[in-house]
């Protein structure tokens, strides 16, 4: 059918202020992390500073809570986290629907379960158990909380993923005298990566936007996650000028972005079953 | 190979694959036990205890619970959090579904929808650090409002309650109105075309079609939006926690701040564990609730 004329102009005119509008934080915070903090002045956030002072901001930043560091962390709890996650909820996957655990959808049932509450509901004996089996600020035990946090999505995917294969598979590899474990290894893994694939992916940006089990569990600048160390920096007694914490905020925000834009589709789909 | 040690090893899988399950649910079923059901069982025993971390918790029954009652900062964090109830479940909703249906089909409809999509890879952080900065007092909003000589210029929205709750959830609209959006982009994409080319056929157009067609249509995916904006706004903490910190005093908190400040500032941990299990609890009922509700909406529709 085709749209009359006015309707065209309507729609993309909507579309087009909207999208304006929705843009506006964003040169907000373009112009403002670029800018030196020395040109920074509140009564002038709306114009754009010939001076480029990205770099130094991200400097001060880097020196004032150990940004590096924290940023390395990160990116070790968001990729170890959810890579083991994936690993560890493939050999549950498989063992409930390959392997025919028995009173396997309980077993399914259980896993998936873990996720249902809120976090709330694990910090304060997280905390104290962290303390007490000094895992507390340890990189160690951020990992581990990360991928047990990871674990439920990935058996619930991978639990779907191999219904849809072919039995047979298994049947065939057992007769040449295979081992589970072999036959895991090497045919059932290779063939769920690409699942494992948009599993890890989604996982990594939960991770690494997490701000709750970074603050519950550590505090030294070298081990706390990018969005604690964002938190502290944004506090009013930490001092940061307006284009630090900005710039700050920008650099912290890049991977997520950029991932999302990527697999825009597929993180909506992962949302719908990820959370119900 | 021969016959016999074939039929041998196809006896002897039932029990071998039996115990290599076992090992291999294990990894799974023992890392979630320790860290997600462990501490979930904890949290529940400390709500009935007087517990400062120090000594060992001391059994107190209901009186948590019954502190509730008289704790006005946990009344103001009750009303905030429907606040971002009612807030996040209607308007970034409705604005993502304007923006599906005017987007959808069209050439060049990726492009017109970025500005939306840019926000929702934002951390709730990140999004409290943007925000803290529009919002502060003589902030960006301010000028936008003097500009456009709307009312609410002089505020100072993060500084008065209920302004700092309700700048938030603006904030929070900004971020989750695309994703909403893609969410009912995937469902109008998985509406059949024959219904749509029927009612076309018969002269419905514009906002009839919209209301008699595509909206019936798209119900299911509106419970699934509407139901996930729910979930996450009763458990709003990030962007609070990073924009405001619950303050000023305790005006802004919601639910899950109340029970972080009642937990890890003042090393409250029974009291924090209620705050804790309350919260579960409502957020159970309430997805419970709008489940069946909408289960019985749509029997009704058939």
């Amino acid at each position: 059918m085709k749209e009359s004329r006015l309707g065209w102009v309507a729609r993309r005119g909507t579309l087009a202020v909207l999208g304006l509008i929705w843009l506006i934080p964003v040169y907000l915070l373009l112009v403002n992390a670029f800018k030196p903090t020395e040109s920074y002045d509140a009564e002038k956030i709306w114009t754009p500073d010939p001076n480029f002072g990205l770099f130094a901001n991200l400097r001060e930043a880097w020196e004032a809570v150990g940004l590096g560091e924290s940023i390395a962390s990160t990116a070790l709890y968001s990729v170890t986290g959810p890579a083991l996650a994936v690993v560890i909820g493939a050999m549950a996957g498989y063992a409930i629907v390959v392997l025919r655990l028995r009173a396997g959808f309980w077993w399914f049932l259980l896993l998936f379960g873990g996720t249902v509450f809120p976090s709330q509901m694990l910090l304060i004996p997280l905390f104290l158990g962290y303390s007490w089996a000094d895992l507390y600020d340890r990189r160690f035990g951020l990992v581990l909380i990360y991928t047990a946090v990871s674990i439920p999505l990935a058996a619930f995917v991978m639990r779907n993923f191999f219904t849809g294969v072919a039995y047979e598979m298994f049947e065939a590899a057992r007769v040449e005298g295979a081992s589970t474990w072999l036959i895991f290894r090497k045919i059932y893994f290779p063939l769920a990566l690409p699942a494992l694939g948009a599993v890890f992916i989604l996982e990594f940006a939960f991770i690494w936007n997490d701000l709750l089990f970074g603050l519950t569990l550590s505090q030294s600048d070298p081990v706390r996650p990018v969005m604690t160390t964002l938190s502290a920096l944004s506090s009013a007694y930490a001092g940061s000028s307006v284009p630090v914490l900005l710039a700050a905020g920008l650099v912290m925000s890049l991977p997520t972005v950029a991932v999302f834009l990527a697999a825009q589709r597929m993180f909506a789909r992962g949302l719908a079953l990820g959370q119900f | 190979m021969t016959a016999t040690t074939s039929t041998g090893r196809r006896r002897g899988r039932g029990i071998t694959t039996g115990w290599s399950a076992l090992g291999f649910i294990s990894p799974a079923v023992l890392v979630v036990a320790a860290l997600l059901y462990a501490p979930f069982l904890y949290t529940i025993f400390y709500s009935f205890t007087d517990y400062d971390g120090l000594t060992s918790p001391k059994w107190v029954a209901l009186d948590n619970f019954k502190r509730f009652l008289d704790d006005p900062a946990l009344t103001t964090s009750v009303r905030n959090t429907l606040f971002w109830v009612v807030g996040t479940t209607v308007v970034p909703v409705a604005i993502g579904l304007l923006i599906a249906l005017l987007s959808f089909g069209i050439k060049g409809g990726t492009l017109l929808r970025l500005p939306f999509m840019l926000p929702y890879a934002l951390s709730g952080a990140g999004l409290g650090v943007i925000w803290g900065f529009i919002l502060q007092s003589d902030g960006a909003a301010n000028d936008l409002l003097h500009l456009l000589h709307l009312p609410g210029a002089d505020i100072s929205f993060l500084q008065q309650s209920p302004y700092n709750t309700i700048a938030m959830i603006v904030a929070m609209t900004w971020q989750q109105s695309g994703v909403n959006a893609l969410l009912f982009l995937v469902g109008l994409q998985s509406i059949p075309t024959p219904p749509l080319e029927a009612a076309r056929l018969d002269g419905a157009s514009g906002f009839r079609m919209f209301r008699h067609i595509t909206w019936p249509l798209l119900a299911p995916l509106t419970t699934v939006v509407i139901g996930l904006s729910l979930v996450a706004s009763l458990k709003t903490f990030d962007i609070v926690w990073v924009t405001t910190q619950g303050g000023p005093g305790r005006s802004s908190e919601t639910l899950a701040v109340t029970m972080y400040r009642d937990a890890f500032v003042s090393s409250d941990y029974g009291y924090g564990s209620a705050v804790a299990l309350v919260l579960t609890l409502v957020t159970g009922a309430v997805t419970v609730a709008y489940l069946r509700f909408q289960i019985r909406g749509q029997e009704k529709l058939r």
